[in-house]
């Protein structure tokens, strides 16, 4: 058992490091959400325990842990959050860049490179 | 008691006030000025009564200890929340003066305290982890604000290095809980002796790597320079001087508090480390032309000082930690802000920021440089007096080369200042930074009470 969800992370996180070092800003964000899956099955794996629901629970027979149960599901509540704070971020990237590749990206901040300490300058005069 | 649970309650409620209210009036703004000064007040009074009467502890729902969230106020952690909440000021009320530019930025900014001063004052792992990523929430949002191009950039840069950061750390709370059986810092620290020793120092590296990128220490800062110097002053303001306070208070939490073998164990990496990114960022640093790259690559060298602190250790080592997280704090808060604007005052808060950073009396810094080099000679070593010098001697250099840069050359365009509302703002930050320089006593005496609150959770 440990060792199927051993497995299962690992190629959730493998496939999710891949996926966050593309050029693609989607599957970045694709590579996020499975990290993000990883880490809830690591906390199930790391403290799931047999026993009857603990709800009432008849105290002869061995009851199971419902900590890790509440972690879980807070932590998948936190990763929808985070997940949808991303997409609208990549959302307002296709907005201004329009397009979702990074290497785009990285041209048009080339481009931009030069024109960043008069825009600098610009938040600056904007100040006065 | 109360005061615990004001300090967190009035960020929440203003927050969720100020969320549908529309930040881009200036009343809006101010609002969220007043009720980050009340969370101070109400901070300050907690401090006065942990400084006095010992750490606070309020258990979540009325329940017993051991079923619900232990909420808990102790020096170390009331310390981190008003230097954080006093920058949170400082940046609102600096936009507030100039007119915030997005609808959300003022809500944003109490949800962001609300997320710290929970995270500071929280005494269960998984809680901590939760106010983590409320603040955390918040400041990717906030590195946003602005709406240009760099601003976006450095928004998906920081989210998307922070998330993976998150991600490390729940995956170590999740290892935590499966040798130790608890999330109660107390009952945690007491477990893990008796836990073995590799997956003692596997988890403790999990949370050492979560927390240095938060701090943009030198493996892990690759993300600061970007998010820095592409989001707008009060924004860098607010990441450089109140949420990358969760890094150094993970570390100094976590670190000395729960993993203290795992601490000992790697003293010699971490002042190794913290070695590496001194000279790191002080070198970079040096070499920048623009103010905003200067100030980012300074933080990361300035972070160095509180690893090195930290791996050396001992009382003295954790209390010059402590102590030099707040400078550190103010220092960058204050020098983000003055090089935002233009006009008088800011030469000279400039000025007062940049020998605090140095380490020159009659600035903050100096305090927090004399405990550091207390620090090397407690531990004995040459090696360590010498790197404090010549980071120093390093860091006065950029800072003045800066200030030649942007003080000293008259660009002939004949802008005129800021207002001078928001250059009195920074010369308040600059003042504060003088007079707790002139009389440390009361800091000085908090950083000792945090670490006596960290040693006897220890113990």
């Amino acid at each position: 058992m440990i060792l199927a969800f051993a497995l299962a992370v690992a190629v959730l996180f493998g496939s999710g490091a891949y996926l966050l070092l593309q050029r693609d800003l989607l599957r970045v964000v694709g590579g996020i959400a499975l990290i993000s899956q990883a880490a809830a099955v690591t906390l199930i794996a790391a403290s799931l325990t047999r026993g009857q629901a603990p709800i009432a629970p008849d105290p002869s027979r061995p009851v199971s842990d419902p900590v890790p149960q509440a972690l879980v599901l807070t932590a998948l509540v936190i990763g929808l959050a985070t997940l949808a704070l991303l997409l609208a971020l990549v959302h307002r990237v296709v907005v201004v860049f329009r397009t979702t590749r990074r290497e785009a990206l990285t041209a048009e901040e080339t481009e931009r490179a030069h024109a960043l300490e008069p825009e600098q300058q610009r938040d600056r005069d904007e100040a006065t | 008691m109360t005061s615990l649970s004001v300090a967190l309650l009035v960020p929440w409620v203003a927050g969720a006030v100020l969320v549908p209210l529309d930040g881009r009036r200036r009343w809006v703004a101010w609002l969220a000025v007043a009720a980050l000064a009340g969370t101070l007040a109400a901070l300050v009074v907690l401090t006065v009564r942990v400084v006095a009467s010992g750490p606070q502890q309020l258990v979540t729902g009325g329940w017993p200890a051991g079923i619900g969230i232990v909420l808990r106020a102790d020096a170390l952690g009331v310390t981190f929340a008003l230097v954080s909440v006093v920058v949170l000021i400082a940046a609102t009320a600096n936009e507030a003066i100039l007119g915030p530019r997005a609808r959300t930025f003022p809500a944003l900014l109490v949800l962001l305290a609300a997320g710290l001063t929970g995270l500071f004052l929280t005494g269960d792992v998984f809680n901590f982890y939760v106010f983590f990523e409320i603040a955390m929430t918040a400041s990717y949002a906030l590195t946003a604000y602005g709406g240009e191009a760099r601003q976006l950039r450095a928004a998906l840069v920081f989210a998307g290095v922070n998330l993976l950061g998150s991600f490390i750390f729940l995956m170590s709370v999740a290892g935590l809980y499966h040798v130790t059986g608890a999330l109660a810092m107390a009952d945690v620290a007491d477990r893990m002796s008796a836990v073995g020793a590799n997956a003692g120092l596997l988890i403790a590296v999990g949370f050492f790597v979560a927390f240095s990128v938060k701090l943009g220490l030198f493996p892990f800062h690759y993300w600061l320079p970007t998010v820095y110097a592409g989001s707008r002053p009060a924004v860098a303001a607010v990441l450089s001087g109140a949420v990358a306070n969760i890094g150094g208070y993970g570390l100094l939490r976590f670190g000395a508090g729960v993993f203290s073998d795992q601490l000992r164990l790697a003293s010699t990496a971490l002042v190794v480390l913290g070695a590496t990114s001194i000279i790191y960022g002080g070198v970079l640093a040096a070499s920048r032309g623009d103010t905003a790259e200067m100030l980012a690559y300074s933080a990361i060298g300035q972070v160095g000082y509180v690893l090195v602190a930290l791996g050396v250790g001992g009382a003295v080592g954790l209390a010059a930690a402590v102590l030099y997280s707040v400078v550190n704090a103010l220092n960058k808060a204050l020098l983000f802000l003055a090089a935002g604007l233009r006009g008088r005052l800011l030469a000279g808060a400039f000025v007062l920021g940049a020998l605090s950073v140095a380490g020159v009396p009659p600035a903050l810094g100096y305090i927090g440089k004399l405990e550091l080099f207390r620090t090397a000679v407690v531990a004995g070593s040459a090696a360590l007096v010498v790197l404090l010098l010549a980071g120093s001697a390093l860091s006065l250099v950029y800072m003045f080369q800066t200030y030649q840069r942007n003080f000293w050359r008259d660009d002939g365009s004949g802008k005129t200042s800021s207002p001078v509302a928001n250059r009195l703002v920074v010369a308040a930050l600059a003042l504060l930074v003088l007079a707790v320089g002139l009389w440390p006593e009361p800091l000085l005496a908090l950083s000792q009470h945090a670490v006596e609150a960290l040693s006897g959770r220890q113990g």
